[in-house]
């Protein structure tokens, strides 16, 4: 063993103390679950508050306080039934919602020492789930209208369960092979297994909710074909899946890439895509972590993210950091991409210029990763909808009304890129307001 | 969690929503507190115990039991009957039963001799109480004509539930004291005596702490204290003996009776069905937690039944009575040798430790690589089930007969697993 190892694995015992153990393969979960005893003994450490501040600090609705209470109090199955009847997304959201910045930062407990590990109690109830084969949601005789929703990311299956348990005939339209979104070809699975975005989708196919795959609706099919076959009512839940690109010389080299292309690769090539040399990867988000450490988990040599914040101003989850830190993977802070290196057509090395306006920096690399945030696609091939000059959809983001009746959107391509959790509250009271005026509408007729 | 499955049952001929109650005690001494309880779903209340004696309380009145950072293993109290007006009382029983007619009010009366009994039988049975139970068992009375120094006199209990049955056309209950060695012979006495039914079991006598400083029992209530109540968790295993062997004593079976002791989850109330409980009762719980507590009751008791096919609470209970056997009948032939699986273990040593020092030094410790090894010496004891800190590392294996018997292990139901 050298020193760097050794060092390493003195990370990874310290890390393991905290429940944190680091896992080397690209599709093995970086954190350990819990069994019911695991589990009980963080139920135990709930403080079963009066009016609990973490069921309010939950964007979706989840209702953390209950769920521990059912765990707590033994009764398994009665916190799967809570957060699946709260939340379409359960199992995902446990492994990815933001924790420290919701229900456990408003968690009671802090004040004597740490918070519940909410979100890993989270995931023990959905595994009871899976585990007790329990169809918690049921949907209603689906003899409503016919509603589409585009995409089938977060916002869409979110809003899809809740308009299918209600009645509605609902169809999901996906331009890519497989359903998910940003869950399916967006986050590492160290973070998010495909099996637990499966499992939740699994739920919302079993409330009846069609999906038609390899049909991105404004190219493939029109919504003025979609409203021929009879669907009353649209959801656009669409994300947003261009890179932000910026210009500086050396940006069309061969191995510049960009975060949504570079993770989706990945994630399709289920562990078997090689990473080789020098891996920079530019930002300082979820996704420019998860872009780093899937560089480091598929075999490149060595990783540095480049940001042109401080690591306190950093989007990312704290988490999340901690995480690739611990893979050996070095954030260079406050500097910003200046100049690609070329050699022969392909990436040779970064310039990057200090925020202080003095500092330089030059480093080797063989691949260049953008992940400087998304943007919309145009919006207007699937309707001429009213959009925001960032090109994401205009419209209030809890009723989700467009410009256009009958058409409606929530998640990321409204709110412009934010959590998981905040697409599945949205596309959930989203639902609320296409069931008003489909009511309403049938009324008028 | 919204589950529900239908929990009703029938109890001493009145109809209840499900088998969960409040016993009496602080928690349902009031109309606001019953009235927040019935709303959380609770299927009734015990009323906090009227007499003609109005208590007077001490200042501090409770204690609490800890094993290492679990507080609540056991608690004290040194609360008497209602410290309230009997008239309140009534008036709160009346109006309870006014406003929410489908939820069970149970009266519960403590008297110091016939007049008295005979009296409260009457004003309670008029406020249009459901049941009454009468409270032979409260430990800490300020009177020795009163609480579990009757419950310890099969005569006066005889007497007692005489002088209650005769004064009222409702079934009436008998509430026992577990102070004592055989609860049988109180609770026949009270059948004899007219009650129809039988709850066990009221707290415990006890001493849950000395102060170091005060060198007295805790609660420390002006240098001095009492031996008084305990109830919670710790007194859940004596509840459930007694009500198991009230169950299977001959003039017993037909009983209905009510499970009281350390009932905290649906799975303690389940496990008070099944040694033949209809309906069981709550306190403690409820003090340290609340009233919510109910819904995961509801909720885990219906997934339960869903579970294991059962339409009705009826249908279980006493299930488990015909398999709680005497010592001297078990089957003692075979032995059943533990498996360590050695990817799972952590190398702690603790069950090394305890079979050596407790048990029958079976298990060989490897220094080197810190695993521990079974060897011919173990008896199947489990001792080292019970101390590993890893759930499933240590579990049953082998089945080793202790001489030629002729059934296949196929034939042998064992469990000792620790979740």
């Amino acid at each position: 063993m050298d020193r760097g190892e050794q060092r390493l694995s003195k990370v990874t015992a310290k890390n393991q103390l905290q429940g944190k153990e680091i896992k080397k393969d690209y599709l093995d979960e970086a954190v350990h679950g819990y069994n019911t005893r695991t589990a009980m003994e963080e139920a135990a450490r709930c403080v079963l508050c009066y009016d609990a501040p973490c069921s309010k600090g939950c964007p979706a609705d989840t209702k953390p306080a209950d769920f521990i209470r059912s765990i707590r109090f033994r009764n398994f199955k009665g916190a799967a039934a809570t957060i699946r009847e709260a939340n379409a997304l359960g199992g995902c959201c446990a492994k990815v919602c933001p924790y420290d910045r919701l229900c456990e930062e408003a968690c009671s407990r802090t004040g004597i020492d740490r918070p519940i590990q909410i979100g890993k109690l989270q995931a023990f109830a959905v595994d009871m789930e899976r585990k007790f084969n329990m169809k918690i949601l049921e949907a209603k005789k689906a003899d409503k209208e016919k509603v589409a929703c585009i995409g089938s990311g977060p916002a869409s299956l979110s809003c899809a369960s809740k308009l299918a348990r209600e009645g509605y005939q609902v169809t999901i339209f996906e331009a890519l092979d497989k359903p998910g979104g940003v869950l399916t070809y967006g986050i590492i699975p160290s973070r998010l297994p495909q099996d637990v975005v499966d499992f939740d989708i699994e739920k919302v196919k079993e409330l009846g909710v069609e999906f038609v795959f390899n049909k991105k609706v404004g190219q493939d099919i029109t919504l003025t074909e979609l409203k021929e076959q009879g669907f009353k009512a649209f959801f656009i839940g669409t994300g947003l899946w261009k890179s932000r690109e910026i210009d500086i010389p050396g940006i069309n080299l061969k191995g510049v890439r960009n975060a949504i292309g570079f993770l989706k690769e990945a994630r399709s090539g289920k562990g078997e895509t090689k990473v080789e040399g020098n891996v920079i990867v530019i930002g300082g988000g979820d996704v420019a972590m998860d872009c780093a450490a899937t560089a480091k988990l598929l075999g490149a040599e060595r990783v540095t993210i480049v940001y042109r914040r401080t690591i306190e101003e950093a989007p990312a989850d704290i988490a999340e950091i901690e995480y690739v830190q611990s893979l050996g993977i070095s954030i260079i802070t406050k500097f910003a991409p200046q100049e690609i290196l070329g050699d022969d057509g392909k990436v040779a090395g970064l310039i990057a210029r200090g925020t202080d306006d003095f500092s330089e920096l030059k480093l080797k690399a063989d691949t260049i990763v953008f992940a400087i945030g998304q943007e919309a696609e145009d919006m207007k091939k699937i309707a001429p909808i009213e959009l925001n000059e960032n090109g994401t959809i205009a419209c209030d983001i809890a009723k989700g009304f467009t410009n256009i009746e009958g058409i409606f959107a929530a998640g990321d391509i409204v709110n412009g890129g934010k959590t998981v959790v905040e697409a599945v509250a949205q596309g959930k009271s989203v639902a609320e307001s296409i069931m008003n005026y489909l009511s309403k509408k049938e009324g008028v007729n | 969690m919204a589950h529900k499955a239908d929990l009703s049952i029938d109890y001493l001929g009145v109809k209840c929503e499900n088998p969960f109650f409040l016993s009496s005690s602080p928690v349902g001494s009031c109309y606001d507190m019953v009235k927040k309880a019935y709303e959380a779903g609770w299927g009734g209340v015990f009323f906090k115990t009227v007499g003609i004696f109005i208590a007077d309380e001490c200042s501090p009145r409770f204690d609490n039991n800890a094993k290492e950072a679990t507080p609540w293993i056991g608690f004290k109290n040194m609360e008497q009957i209602s410290d309230k007006p009997l008239e309140d009382n009534l008036q709160a029983m009346y109006r309870l039963k006014r406003d929410y007619p489908d939820k069970i009010m149970v009266a519960s009366i403590m008297g110091s001799n016939d007049e008295e009994w005979t009296e409260l039988a009457k004003l309670v049975t008029q406020t249009g109480a459901d049941l009454i139970e009468c409270n032979f068992s409260c430990p800490q009375m300020t009177s020795h004509a009163m609480g579990s120094d009757v419950g310890q006199s099969p005569d006066l209990v005889r007497q007692y539930s005489k002088a209650v049955s005769s004064a009222t056309d409702l079934p009436v209950i008998a509430k026992m004291t577990p102070n004592l060695g055989n609860m049988e012979e109180p609770a026949i006495a009270a059948i004899e005596g007219g009650a129809a039914g039988i709850s066990a079991i009221n707290t415990i006598k006890s001493i849950t702490n000395i102060d170091l400083e005060f060198k007295t029992a805790m609660p420390v209530v002006n240098g001095k204290s009492s031996i008084s109540g305990y109830s919670g968790a710790a007194a859940k295993p004596i509840g459930l003996r007694f009500i198991a062997q009230m169950k299977q004593h001959p003039l017993l079976k037909n009983v209905q009776m009510s499970g009281i002791g350390g009932i905290e989850t649906w799975r303690d109330a389940l496990e008070y069905i099944l040694v033949g409980s209809h309906n069981v009762q709550v306190t403690t719980a409820v003090m340290q937690y609340g009233y919510r507590i109910v819904s995961d009751m509801i909720s885990g008791l219906s997934y339960y039944m869903e579970e294991e096919g059962f339409d009705k609470v009826e249908d279980m209970v006493g299930l488990a009575l015909p398999n709680i056997i005497p010592a001297e009948e078990l089957q003692r032939n075979f032995k059943i040798i533990v498996d360590i699986d050695h990817d799972l273990c952590i190398g702690c040593g603790r069950c090394y430790i305890s079979c050596f020092d407790a048990a029958h030094q079976a298990i060989n410790w490897d220094f080197e690589n810190r695993r521990p090894t079974v060897n011919d010496e173990c008896v199947g004891c489990h001792l080292c089930l019970n101390v590993c800190p890893v759930l499933n590392c240590i579990t049953p294996g082998k089945i080793l007969w202790k001489e030629d018997w002729k059934i296949t292990p196929d034939e042998i139901n064992f469990k000792t697993r620790y979740e």
